[in-house]
């Protein structure tokens, strides 16, 4: 066991001028196994990996804490493909 | 805390390490075949006998646990827990691949053996690249882009340019044995390695380590059988040779076991044919070596001014393939919503379809899926990606968000 079993993916919109200092918060939050800096209607996609969805709560209130993120939008993935 | 850094350098990263690696152990494999074992069928058969022990020995102390579930192998590859025995789903790739193995080797080994200086026609072995690509054109997922077949060939070339010699013969037969014999067989290995890596075991991707001891094994067992059925003599010798020289093996094999773990992981991040033309950039580190070699060991080293810059010119171009490979990637999201008179499965699997997707995945929330995309250009994603999107009955809409930097855990 110890294998993640709940991913999702967290979007998040950012404040102008607070980019650098968000990205910097979020790479230090644990489970979150991704990060993408995007251009269009989200500024950064996250991709996080927990094991309950109390877990995955406490993912989203550390993200909603950094300051100079506007909103967040979670999706809790239910099927995935990948290479 | 842990690391996370853009995957995409992580691939080239370990490939580069990998390849230099590869540039040291190919050093060392000079030496023995020049002071210890000259016969190559002997060198091939005993380094493989001491290759199994070896490479089980390193995979066991790899598999030491450091708490949470990991163990000091899973630092080289995250996947990885504890050394396993191969799973039922896994054994016909293993056996594919350790033909490969075997295949490339004894058409290697054939090369060496028969023409006294076969320098001139080895460094054909790189057109393997090109191998590949045509295979992963064949298959409608991994088909290289334009870029991806260019820069290709200019590391191919590149490649052969800067390992080429002057001096050898230029042989039809040892040719015929290259391409036909040992670029097949290589093919054949890298293929199939990442099939293994690419399969899930568990729930977790298949760890490079145990892939790699498996095909050490399966490999020494095909490459033995042959030795022994083609010439008992070379087989007996090679056992006195295991024995007499395990230390040198050792090193060898030892060395080697790294730089197929990260190049076997590479494998699992990229094309097959991109880790193969990212790899040949041994041949550059191997001039370094090569030059410590003649200059400490009187090794001979053509310093022909000609050779020289035929070499230079080949490790501008590998040097610019593979930097073509790493700057030119696109990646992006694409969020999707279903109309609904669909199933969300059936419209999974027809996302999956569409070459340049490498992962789509069903939401719950305000998208449907959402897809990964990798492509080459904008103007790919485009063709290849937005169009077919546009074909397929059942999405209501969907939003194209360009990755502009990324970060993966690794």
């Amino acid at each position: 066991m110890g294998e993640s079993m709940i991913k999702a993916y967290i979007m998040v919109l950012v404040y102008i001028g607070k980019l650098g200092e968000v990205l910097d918060k979020l790479r230090k939050i644990e489970n979150i196994k991704s990060i993408a800096v995007t251009a269009g209607d989200y500024d950064i996609i996250t991709k996080v990996s927990v094991e309950t969805l109390e877990e995955l709560m406490e993912v989203t209130d550390k993200i909603q804490l950094v300051g100079g993120i506007k909103r967040t939008t979670t999706s809790v993935i239910e099927k995935e493909i990948e290479l | 805390m842990k690391i996370r850094i853009r995957k995409k350098y992580l691939f080239y990263v370990l490939l580069i390490l990998s390849a230099f690696i590869a540039a040291v152990t190919t050093s060392i494999d000079g030496i023995i075949s020049y002071f210890y074992i000259s016969n190559p069928w002997v060198f091939g058969v005993s380094v493989f006998l001491v290759g199994v022990f070896i490479t089980l020995f390193l995979s066991l102390i790899l598999s030491v646990p450091i708490g949470n579930n990991k163990s000091i192998g899973s630092v080289i590859d995250p996947s990885f827990r504890r050394i396993r025995f191969v799973k039922k789903e896994e054994l016909k790739y293993h056996i594919m691949a350790g033909i490969g193995n075997t295949v490339s080797t004894l058409g290697y080994l054939y090369v060496v053996s028969k023409f006294v200086d076969p320098s001139a026609v080895l460094p054909f072995f790189q057109v393997v690249i090109l191998y590949l690509l045509i295979v992963e054109s064949l298959s409608e997922k991994d088909a290289p882009t334009l870029a991806e077949t260019e820069s290709s060939i200019i590391v191919t070339f590149g490649a052969i340019m800067t390992s080429i010699s002057l001096s050898g013969e230029v042989n039809v037969m040892a040719l015929l044995v290259i391409f036909l014999v040992m670029n097949p067989g290589w093919v054949l290995l890298a293929i199939y390695q990442r099939k293994l890596k690419l399969m899930k075991i568990g729930d977790t991707h298949n760890d490079s380590i145990n892939i790699r001891l498996w095909n050490v094994i399966f490999t020494t067992v095909f490459t033995a059988v042959f030795v022994f059925i083609y010439n008992k003599d070379y087989f007996f010798e090679a056992i006195n040779a295991s024995f007499k020289f395990y230390p040198w093996l050792s090193l060898t094999m030892g060395v080697t076991f790294f730089s197929y773990v990260l190049y076997i992981r590479a494998l699992g991040l990229g094309k097959a044919s991109i880790s193969q033309a990212v790899k040949a950039s041994t041949i550059i580190f191997a001039i370094p070596l090569s030059l410590l070699l003649s200059h400490y060991m009187n090794f001979s080293f053509s310093a022909s001014p000609t050779l020289l810059v035929i070499k230079l010119m080949g490790i501008i171009l590998v040097v610019l393939g593979v930097a073509t490979f790493a700057l030119t990637e696109v990646r992006a999201y694409v969020f999707i919503n279903a109309q609904g008179d669909k199933s969300i499965k059936e419209l999974m699997d027809e996302i999956w379809g569409i070459r340049g997707v490498v992962a789509v995945s069903a939401l719950a929330g305000k998208h449907d899926l959402i897809a990964k995309v990798r492509i080459r250009t904008l103007g790919k994603g485009y063709e290849r990606i937005i169009r077919r999107l546009e074909g397929i009955e059942g999405i209501e809409k969907f939003m194209w968000q360009s990755i502009l930097k990324e970060w993966e855990e690794i």
